[in-house]
């Protein structure tokens, strides 16, 4: 009976788990002790040659590891938004979604790993600032949880089928949900870049 | 639409996880716009959108 439950809804049932160890791990303030603990890796970042140093020394070097992140953040938000509306049915409606959302996922993945390693080296010129600004933190769990949204529920969804055999109403709820996780990553960048 | 009008593991998940993500959005930019709005009346006594006294 479990077995064949587990067997059918796999993963609900672990995102029913990982939700339940998020709680526990809440109640025990592990997130308060990981903060706590995580400060000297900031101070280590900020100083580190490679990372800091190099980032706040050469400002040439700086601008253009920045622009490449801004770069790659727009590509982001050109596929979030071309495979997002199209899912809503605003854009494109003469190309299959499935197309468009296959293509367009390739560019973003790409694009995604550009902007967190540029984003790394662009943290670690203002580690020191950023490890006490709330909305630093707010930008770094809505991009892992928006990329674990993207890559272990959203896609995998959209890949298995005609898209006229999923449900429109949660096609509709993944592509609002997929804007505004983009949207709120670009809003708390550029929130910290003017804090 | 789904044919067998049943929703199937990943759908059941995707939209699951669309749901809490978009809760938890939505109410962190809903605190935003309110803490915004109370900073604003603290700050001017009253909030007059269109108007901004710093403007003038």
């Amino acid at each position: 009976m479990l077995n064949s439950l587990w067997s059918r809804y796999t993963r609900t049932l672990s995102l029913a788990l990982v939700l339940l160890l998020v709680i526990v791990l809440e109640l025990f303030e592990v997130r308060t002790s990981i903060y706590g603990n995580a400060l000297p890796f900031f101070e280590w970042m900020r100083n580190s040659f490679w990372f800091g140093v190099i980032g706040t020394k050469y400002g040439s070097f700086y601008a253009t590891v920045q622009a490449v992140h801004l770069l790659s953040m727009a590509v982001i938000g050109g596929t979030v938004l071309a495979a997002d509306l199209r899912l809503l049915g605003i854009i494109f409606r003469d190309i299959p979604s499935e197309t468009l959302t296959r293509g367009s996922h390739k560019c973003f993945r790409i694009s995604l790993t550009v902007a967190i390693a540029t984003g790394i080296f662009c943290a670690a010129g203002v580690a020191d600032k950023v490890y006490y600004m709330e909305v630093f933190w707010i930008k770094m769990l809505v991009l892992i949880s928006g990329a674990c949204f993207v890559f272990l529920f959203k896609q995998p969804l959209l890949n298995s089928r005609p898209h006229d055999e999923i449900n429109p109403w949660a096609l509709r709820l993944l592509a609002v949900t997929s804007l505004l996780i983009w949207f709120t990553v670009a809003a708390t960048g550029r929130w910290i870049g003017f804090s | 639409m789904n044919k067998s009008n049943k929703w199937d593991d990943k759908e059941i998940a995707a939209t699951a996880t669309g749901v809490i993500i978009l809760g938890g959005l939505i109410l962190y930019w809903l605190l935003q716009m309110e803490s915004t709005l109370e900073l604003l009346e603290l700050a001017y006594g009253s909030v007059k959108l269109f108007n901004n006294p710093l403007a003038f």
